[in-house]
């Protein structure tokens, strides 16, 4: 058994839990944070996507042992009092999802391609780095253009908190 | 001249609201009211449904296509702490009894495995333990002896086993499950008469749906009522009880099933009656509530919804100036180990099977053969998708022999615009259509004559770019004869007729409109649809709409999204239910402010009187009054108190089959047109085919909400992309599922998809649903295997390739270009 | 997954002195963990090497590259030194899986675990690299010696890389449509008029090079040069994604694409 602590969206939390306990377990399981899903198994589906440290993981391929110290933000540290982040509130206006299952991964995939590669995007750059989100229902083509909105809308939001 | 089809009359429409311009919310492009908690993570999937007291379950599942079981060692695992019980095949079945089956005679398939497995990956034993960890601990302690039979892999090969080769020797003498044929019409002299025969054999493959989310159960038996609760990610909760009370030794009463939402269906989780008949015995005997979810691995090889598996030898009858006369094809179906829903994949198919063609007879032999393969279970298009390729396969190969534009030879044979409704050999219907303005469209949202000429000058460059056509038939609103109409008529089965729909709805004191759903969301829209249809009949704002849920004791009735039905028939419920609340609002309205009430109409959520601006009264304000001040009103059951009305809708327009199935009556008539043209790059090289451009028209009749009509069809095609580019099971010859993860089994990915998707929209309004709406869940998958098999091998035309079966993967493709070269 | 326990080393001496008979060192864990999940890896102890700050970083020293063998695809990527002295090796480490994967996967843990499929392995033949281990140094030729297998003793730790950056090089790889591993990767990379060529994905017997390419293009470094050269389908992978003859055939054409990119 390990003693983890980690900061779940911007909260301190630990746990005494199985050394193999994989990280989205304890976030599901242990923590109730079911917003990060279960796809795959096997590392393609992206589902399960979290931010560790700033960066997009599968929380599926790590334990949370690896993760303890760790800053983690799942999709529900995304909104703030009943406010949609700006990506979450894209993915509304253009449609983005349908089942919503992969939607959360999707998500902090996007957040994360736009963290690195900026408010201006291009639309090549955001398929090729979705290469480990799998959706069944969009056919994507929703999902490109509520990431490249969503970049314009955080974009504008750096922008306002820099001035 | 009199027709087999005389005896199969059209009743006339049951259409309550006209198709009309002007609408206020039907036709907007309303954000969604599912998407906020979707969005924020707290949506409530199965998987987040945690029960008090609940233990979870993991399966063993067999390595083997084909074997006896000898022995089950539970030993070890029943030692391990955390374990709460290990259960077998045997064990489960003292407390419940096989699963249903629609195929007639049924072929025997219990919920976990007794005596024999008869594909990989099916259940022989389970772990009930504290979580998910333990339970998985002790399943890989079970040890399993098996006695290894021959594996029937090939589907002519299965057609010939003896003895050891035969799946259900106690239920058929052979694997041959059913072989059924069929004549609409006269085909033996339609072929007589032709010109010329084309013949084509063409091979559709097996994949499946593989929504993200994998099917789920949490069962509790309640062994003081004798029922149970039951938690499914199915799309049939209230349906379900009927279908597997039986199998659970209970009335359907006894068992309440609560639905959640659903990571996605595709039809794969139409039923999913066999885990919750397996985890609803392993509650019952543990005697805790029980969750099972499978995993990945389980979902691809042991739930029961494996696509379409099909060998086709096809014939089009046709005269040398292009008119096609007829069509007939004896089709074999590999469909696995059990035949759940019989051959209702080739009844579906029967509703459009000649395409949006003037097609004057129809003939078919099916046989559905038994193999050591997971069984087939709905796909996105539920076996119409295969026949839609067939024919445009056979199209496309008309055009060939006679040396026709393949485009020009389909406008010459379409159904004209003023033949609606238009009986098809099988005595379905199309309702409505005009083909010709669709095709209109896609050729001018594609810039279709520039593209030729672009394509040539490529081609002439030494490139492989080509393009192609579809023009298909998208059949909506099922009727459920397609399940049965296809059996031996001297024992059909199951005998469904109607697909009910339905609705309960309450304006209470504080005006907001409660509106229950008693079918569950899957990824479809029905939180949003419905908003905007009773905003439109009753004059209400969308956010004073509230939606919920019933479960299968609070609420009846609901059949589900499928078969492109639901917004279509729940626009009926609607209708239905906003009908008697109006009468309700008028009299209770029309009393308050002393008027009658045949003067009243509904204006903006008020009850007002007609022509008069301020004589109004609210919705919020009568609900008030109808529900605490109800003796201000006269006495007599009309005035009993609250605004509150069920409502169900029942199939618009269907006939049953004839009974010698001279015809199989209208089952499948609101009927939708869709055309698709792509160009594509064949890369020679690798064989990787590129889409360049990519255009789909598609006619639903009247448009709910144009934006999430529009992701259905986006989805839908990038399933048929998918089915056509890259998605295969493979199966090797010992009957081991090669590819069952998505590690090895290839979907599409964002990178993968069009860069430039034209969509368009054609509204030809049907004449028998509410306000003319036609389902458009499955048309892109009814589309785009057809005109991408098409593009590709128009890019290959310098190579002479031919395609006749699917799907064509980059080594497929090489295989084929290089048989080419080598040739040459 | 079988039980295990979890320890998170300091120092490279403190994982060697963890590790015991039957652990394994984590790195990143992108092909760990999955095995371990599906049962097929059972190791009672997991050495996490990811935070021994010794173990990460890249240095550029003219056409002296290193690599620590705990820095992520994403930083190898990222580095600005590396982007300049051997860019062909920065694009090929952003190409490997998906984003998620370039944050946790490591070239130390990829190398080590040899996957024949992976892309870096073809890279460090082509590039002549030396692999450092906390005992010695291996080259990349002695290193890769059959599918995922490699000179490794038991309990040996990776450390870093290194390899003089080539005059030119680039990587061309098509991608097994599923996994998006390499079905065939091809490696070109130029040391002054002397050519190699490392190949992943296609191979049955893992990472290797091809020498008929090599010779072919010393003298003449074009595509056209690989024309007359046949690759032997007989020493290739074959499964669902491909035969050996298709593997073969793709060799050729990525090769060749590889040449064309330089």
């Amino acid at each position: 058994m390990a003693k983890v602590e980690m900061t779940i969206n911007g909260r301190s939390v630990s746990g005494v839990v199985e050394d193999r306990m994989l990280l989205v377990d304890f976030l599901r399981e242990e923590r109730n944070l079911t917003g990060t899903h279960i796809g795959c198994d096997t590392s393609q589906c992206g589902s399960c996507v979290v931010h560790v440290d700033g960066k997009a993981v599968k929380s599926c391929t790590m334990l949370a042992a690896q993760a303890a110290g760790s800053e983690i933000t799942t999709i529900e540290g995304l909104a703030s009092d009943g406010e949609l982040h700006p990506m979450q509130a894209a993915f509304r206006d253009n449609h983005g999802l349908q089942c919503g299952f992969c939607t959360p991964g999707m998500i902090m995939t996007a957040v994360d391609i736009v963290n690195r590669e900026g408010a201006d995007v291009d639309e090549q750059t955001i398929r090729e780095q979705l290469e480990g989100n799998i959706c069944r229902c969009t056919g994507y083509h929703n999902i490109v253009k509520s990431i490249a909105a969503g970049a314009k809308e955080m974009g504008s939001g750096m922008k306002e908190a820099a001035e | 001249m009199a027709s087999h089809l005389d005896s199969n009359v059209i009743p006339p429409s049951r259409q309550r609201e006209t198709p009309r311009a002007g609408l206020t919310w039907i036709g907007q492009s309303m954000k969604r009211v599912e998407d906020p908690r979707i969005l924020s993570g707290k949506g409530g999937y199965i998987d987040d449904v945690k029960v008090p007291g609940m233990a979870h379950a993991a399966m063993v599942s067999s390595p083997h296509a084909h074997a006896r079981i000898v022995s089950i060692d539970t030993s070890k695992a029943e030692e391990l702490p955390g374990v709460i019980g290990v259960y077998t095949g045997e064990d489960v079945a003292t407390v419940v009894d096989p699963c249903p089956s629609f195929a007639s005679p049924p072929v025997t398939q219990h919920a976990m495995a007794i005596d024999k497995v008869r594909h990989v990956g099916e259940v022989v034993a389970a772990v009930v333990a504290e979580d998910r960890y333990i339970a998985e601990d002790a399943a890989a302690l079970i040890e399993v002896e098996w006695d290894v039979l021959p594996a029937m892999v090939d589907i002519e090969a299965s057609l010939e086993a003896m003895g050891d080769g035969v799946l259900h020797p106690d239920d058929r003498e052979s694997n041959k499950a059913l072989d059924e044929s069929f004549e609409f019409g006269p085909v033996s002299e339609d072929f007589d008469a032709a010109d010329r025969i084309i013949k084509r054999r063409l091979r559709w493959n097996r994949s499946s749906a593989q929504a993200i989310e994998t099917c789920g159960v949490i069962s509790q038996w309640d062994a003081f009522k004798g029922g149970y609760t039951i938690h499914a990610n199915t799309n049939f909760y209230n349906f379900i009880p009927f279908v597997i009370g039986g199998s659970l030794r209970v009335s359907p009463g006894e068992m309440r099933i609560i639905p959640v939402l659903t990571g996605g269906s595709f039809g794969s989780k139409v039923f999913i009656h066999k885990i919750i008949i397996m985890t609803s015995a392993l509650s019952r005997l543990s005697g805790v509530p029980v969750k099972y979810i499978e995993d990945r691995l389980e979902h691809f090889t042991n739930s029961d919804s494996h696509g379409s598996d099909r060998l086709y030898d096809a014939e089009l009858a046709i005269n040398d100036d292009g008119t096609f006369k007829s069509l007939r094809f004896t089709v074999l179906d590999d469909y696995g180990a059990y035949l759940q829903f019989g051959v209702g994949t080739h009844g579906n198919a029967m509703a459009q099977v000649t395409g949006p063609y003037q097609i004057g007879s129809f003939g078919m032999r099916v046989i559905a053969v038994l193999t050591n393969k997971t069984q087939q279970g709905p796909y996105r298009g539920f076996g119409s998708e295969v026949t839609n390729w067939v024919m445009e396969r056979m199209a496309d190969a008309a055009a060939e022999e006679l040396g026709r534009d393949p485009l020009e030879l389909r406008e010459q044979n379409m159904i004209q615009p003023d033949q609606f409704p238009y009986m098809i050999p099988t005595g379905n219907i199309y309702d409505s259509g005009n083909f010709q303005k669709v095709l209109g469209e896609a050729k001018s949202l594609f810039d279709l004559d520039a593209w030729r000429k672009k394509a040539a000058d490529m081609r002439a460059e030494g490139r492989c770019v080509g393009i192609g056509v579809a023009t298909c038939m998208e059949r909506s609103v099922y009727g459920p004869t397609e399940w049965w109409s296809l059996n031996n008529k001297e024992t059909p089965g199951f005998t469904l007729t109607s697909t009910p729909e339905g609705i309960s709805a309450r304006i209470d004191p504080s005006g907001k409109l409660f509106v229950t759903l008693h079918s569950p969301m899957v990824g479809n829209s029905p939180e949003t649809v419905v908003t905007q249809i009773l905003a439109e009949r009753l004059t209400v704002a969308p956010e004073d709409v509230v939606i919920n849920y019933s479960d299968s004791q609070s609420g009846f009735n609901g059949v589900g999204p499928q078969g492109s039905r639901f917004t279509a028939m729940v626009a009926g419920a609607c209708v239905s239910a906003a009908i008697k609340l109006e009468e309700r609002l008028k009299r209770f309205g029309a009393h308050m402010l002393q008027r009658r009430p045949e003067d009243m109409e509904l204006r903006d959520g008020k009850v007002a009187v007609k022509g008069l601006k301020d004589q109004e009264t609210s919705f919020a304000d009568i609900a008030l009054n109808s529900s605490f001040f109800r003796l201000s009103f006269p006495d007599g059951e009309e005035f009993d108190s609250g605004l509150e009305t069920t409502a169900v809708y029942d199939h618009p327009l269907s006939t049953d089959p004839h009974e010698d199935r001279e015809h199989l009556g209208i089952f499948y008539p609101i009927v939708g047109h869709i055309c698709h043209i792509v160009a594509v790059e064949v890369d020679p090289g690798t064989g990787k085919v590129e889409m360049l451009d990519y255009a789909a028209v598609h006619d639903n009749g009247t448009i709910v909400n144009p934006r999430t009509l529009a992701g259905q069809v986006w989805g839908g095609t990038a399933n048929g992309i998918g089915t056509t580019l890259s998605e295969q099971f493979n199966y090797d010859e010992s009957g081991q599922f090669v590819n069952p993860n998505f590690a090895e089994f290839a979907m599409p990915t964002a990178n993968e998809m069009p860069r430039n998707f034209k969509l368009g929209h054609v509204e030809t309004p049907s004449p028998y649903t509410e306000y003319g709406i036609k389902g458009g869940g499955e048309g892109g998958r009814l589309g785009a295997p057809s005109a991408l098999t098409s593009a590709v091998e128009d890019a290959l035309q310098n190579y002479g390739v031919k395609i006749s079966a699917l799907p064509i993967t980059p080594p497929v493709l090489r295989g084929l270009i290089r048989e080419a070269e080598q040739a040459a | 997954m079988y039980e295990t326990s979890y320890h998170r080393a300091d120092s490279v001496a403190d994982a060697a002195s963890k590790i015991g008979d039957e652990g394994k060192y984590l790195a990143g864990g992108m092909t760990l963990l999955p095995t371990m999940k599906q049962r097929l890896a059972a190791p009672d102890t997991l050495v996490d090497l990811t935070h021994i700050g010794d173990l990460k970083g890249v240095s550029v020293n003219g056409k002296e590259v290193r690599i620590g063998a705990m820095t992520t695809h994403a930083e190898v990527n990222g580095d600005a030194a590396l982007q300049s002295a051997c860019p062909s090796l920065a694009k090929l480490a952003g190409g490997i899986g998906d984003p998620a994967v370039r944050h946790r996967g490591t070239i130390g843990g990829s190398i080590a675990n040899h996957d024949p499929a992976a892309d870096y392995p073809a890279a460090m033949l082509a590039l002549n690299a030396t692999i450092h281990t906390d005992s010695r140094e291996i080259s990349a030729d002695d290193f890769f010696s059959g599918m995922f297998e490699t000179a490794l003793n038991e309990g040996e730790i990776v450390t870093a890389i290194s390899f003089t950056a080539p005059d030119k090089g680039a990587y061309e790889k098509f991608r097994n449509p599923a996994s998006r591993y390499a079905m065939a990767g091809v490696f070109v990379a130029d040391h002054g008029g002397d050519v190699r060529v490392g190949v992943s994905g296609a191979y049955s017997n893992g990472a290797s090079r091809n020498s008929e390419m090599e010779t072919a293009l010393s003298g003449n470094l074009s595509a056209d040069a690989l024309d007359g050269v046949a690759v032997d389908a007989g020493d290739m992978l074959s499964d669902i994604h491909g035969s050996s003859d298709y593997r073969a055939h793709l060799v050729k054409v990525m090769a060749k694409r590889a040449v064309a990119a330089m």
